[in-house]
């Protein structure tokens, strides 16, 4: 079944162009999530909308450009419309941008209702860009998706280091002299085109998703922008291949939410492995702190008892310990004894555990107490 | 005024004239005459929201007065760029930012290496001088996300270093910083003055500027008083930036630093 899907040609164009859609949106999506747009990026996808149909009704059917140019041009409108009200009042960013977004989508909804209505062979495309179907793409699409995949890359390329240091600190790009606001621009007008040339597979309503979650996977696995940027164009595209692959299998399955579900699924699993930053990692790095706390202040306690007897051996009975430190300690004390830090010993008359320090317990206790690193 | 090269003040490291700045309706500085000789150490003194960075802004030409010049050694900022290093708060970018600590000091060169240029080994070896200038070559490939506050201020400074500038803006460089880097960064401010270069510094701590400056403006969206420190820094004066907050006058220790701390880290 599925060498039968991959031998298909025709699965093969889409599953190239979903690809390169995913690529697309996971490399400048590393520039929306860092800019910090995710709310902008959904808003200028969910304005699309209204383009979308107007492309429709002008060229009267589907056609990828016409769509395309459409939707460029009312996303952009509504970029800057929010940049208008956020001038003229004094609403914040999340109020603007909702409001744009509620407004535009709206209007995209009607004129979607008003060309469905209208009945004929045309009506039967438009609904899937409100989810997205991948399978429509053509070669002569494919091409088109290419060529916007290859400005991008270039653009990103010839201008790096300035993008990089306007993306981290727009005051100092500023100061140093450089272009920031047309930078910035240039940012903002390739974020619209790549949300414009992913809507035919993801959809208006996902697209924002397919934008934010390769990047967010990335940043969790890399410390440096290149490398981001190429993690994510990766998860991005195979999130993209997959979910065409996964939707050309069940019968008007929509892709988009296909690719958000995998994207997604790599942002749970990049959240919770990954080295460093993943939860997984920390709650054990946290867990190993918590014992070489709890070991440090065994070891503390133990050098007073020997200060206190003037007597270095002074060997530590288990209860006096449990009550010094408030807790019973035996797997501390386990521990301790496995990395060589104390010894048990007998001590006569007595029948209960008693511990003395080991030479190179009582170098690390010492150190505690100098550097006072490890608590009283 | 008369056209392209002619010098507007250049024996002064800066020179404002006029200069009054409005964000919408609210006037962040009226009206200030300030003119700041070469080879000294600055503080700008105030209250909150008297405008001390919006002083800095202006000067660096971030925000576009709507009355009033600046010059830099008699230049405008357009054409003294190159002569003029900006150190804006720390809170104002995300640490989170994948990059390393050796990767932003040489941010600091991105103008002078110019377009299509890649950044090349002779600008790392100058950010590791200037890492070591700021005790911090140690951390030169760490992630910023993992440095402290302290740590972070003198990442900053090295890319101001970098620029070999004549004149260093720094905004709050000692706010929310820990002992040991505020005392190099203090040191590293003398020593850029002792090379002659004009050192300005924001500073909000009223209790150590006497000490650690030798020059004062006092600011209170108007200008207060400009001056040798000892000239400047009396009850008077202080009063009358200060007005009612004289608290701070008489409890030299009572200063609180750095009112919003975002320290961006790992998660």
């Amino acid at each position: 079944m599925l060498v039968d899907l991959l031998s298909s040609q025709i699965v093969r164009t889409v599953m190239l162009g979903a690809a390169l859609v995913g690529g697309l949106s996971g490399m400048i999506g590393v520039f929306a999530v860092l800019r910090r747009q995710s709310l902008l990026s959904d808003t200028i996808s969910h304005a699309a909308l209204p383009g979308v149909c107007l492309g429709f009704l002008l060229v009267g059917g589907r056609d990828l450009g016409a769509v395309m140019g459409g939707a460029l041009f009312t996303g952009m409108v509504a970029a800057m419309s929010v940049l208008a009200i956020g001038r003229l009042t004094p609403l914040k960013t999340d109020a603007q941008l909702g409001i744009v977004l509620s407004v535009y989508f709206a209007i995209g909804v009607v004129l979607l209702s008003v060309i469905q209505a209208m009945g004929g062979g045309s009506r039967v495309g438009i609904a899937t860009f409100l989810f997205g179907q991948a399978a429509a793409l053509s070669v002569h699409d494919v091409r088109i998706l290419g060529a916007v995949f290859i400005v991008a890359a270039l653009f990103l390329l010839t201008l790096w280091k300035e993008i990089k240091l306007v993306t981290f600190d727009p005051l100092t790009a500023e100061a140093l002299g450089l272009p920031v606001r047309h930078i910035e621009l240039g940012l903002t007008v390739l974020l619209a085109l790549t949300i414009v040339a992913g809507l035919q597979m993801a959809g208006v309503v996902l697209m924002v998703a397919v934008l934010i979650a390769p990047a967010v996977a990335a940043r969790q696995w890399v410390g440096n922008l290149g490398a981001m940027t190429i993690v994510s164009m990766l998860i991005g595209a195979f999130a993209g291949a997959g979910g065409a692959l996964i939707s050309a299998t069940g019968r008007g399955l929509a892709t988009g939410p296909i690719v958000v579900l995998l994207a997604c699924a790599v942002v749970l699993i990049s959240i919770l492995a990954a080295p460093r930053r993943g939860l997984v990692w920390q709650a054990l790095s946290a867990q190993l702190a918590r014992r070489r706390i709890s070991g440090d202040r065994v070891l503390l306690a133990m050098d007073r008892l020997a200060t206190d007897h003037d007597n270095p051996a002074y060997p530590s009975e288990k209860g006096m310990l449990e009550t010094m430190l408030g807790r019973p300690l035996p797997r501390v004390m386990r521990r301790l004894e496995a990395s060589g830090l104390v010894r048990p010993v007998a001590h006569h008359p007595e029948s209960s555990p008693h511990w003395v320090l080991t030479q190179a317990g009582r170098r690390r206790a010492e150190a505690l107490r100098r550097t006072g690193h490890g608590p009283e | 005024m008369a056209a392209g090269s002619d010098l507007h003040e250049p024996g002064l490291a800066l020179h404002i004239e006029d200069l009054t700045v409005r964000y919408g309706a609210t006037v962040a500085l009226w009206d200030i005459d300030l003119d700041i000789p070469p080879g000294r150490l600055v503080a700008i003194v105030g209250p909150n929201g008297s405008g001390k960075s919006t002083l800095l802004k202006a000067v660096v030409g971030l925000l576009r007065p709507v009355a009033g010049h600046v010059r830099i050694f008699g230049q405008p900022i357009s054409r003294a760029r190159s002569r003029v290093a900006y150190v804006h708060q720390r809170a104002e970018v995300d640490w989170d930012f994948p990059a390393t600590v050796l990767e932003v000091v040489t941010m600091g060169l991105y103008r002078r290496i110019g377009w299509l240029r890649p950044v090349r080994k002779t600008h790392r070896r100058a950010a590791m001088e200037a890492l070591a200038e700021v005790g911090m070559e140690a951390f030169a490939e760490r992630q910023i996300g993992q440095l402290s506050g302290g740590q972070q201020q003198r990442v900053f400074i090295a890319r101001a270093l970098i620029q070999q500038a004549d004149l260093v803006l720094l905004d709050e460089p000692m706010a929310g910083v820990d002992a040991v880097s505020e005392d190099i960064i203090l040191s590293l401010l003398r020593n850029l003055r002792d090379r002659g270069k004009s050192v300005v510094v924001v500073h909000h701590d009223l209790s150590t500027v006497r000490r650690r400056f030798d020059w004062m403006a006092l600011l209170n969206r108007r200008l207060i008083a400009q001056g040798e420190m000892h000239d400047v820094y009396t009850p008077a004066n202080l009063k009358a930036a200060y007005g009612g907050q004289m608290a701070v006058f008489a409890d030299t220790d009572a200063e609180e630093t750095a009112p919003s701390e975002r320290v961006g880290g790992q998660l």
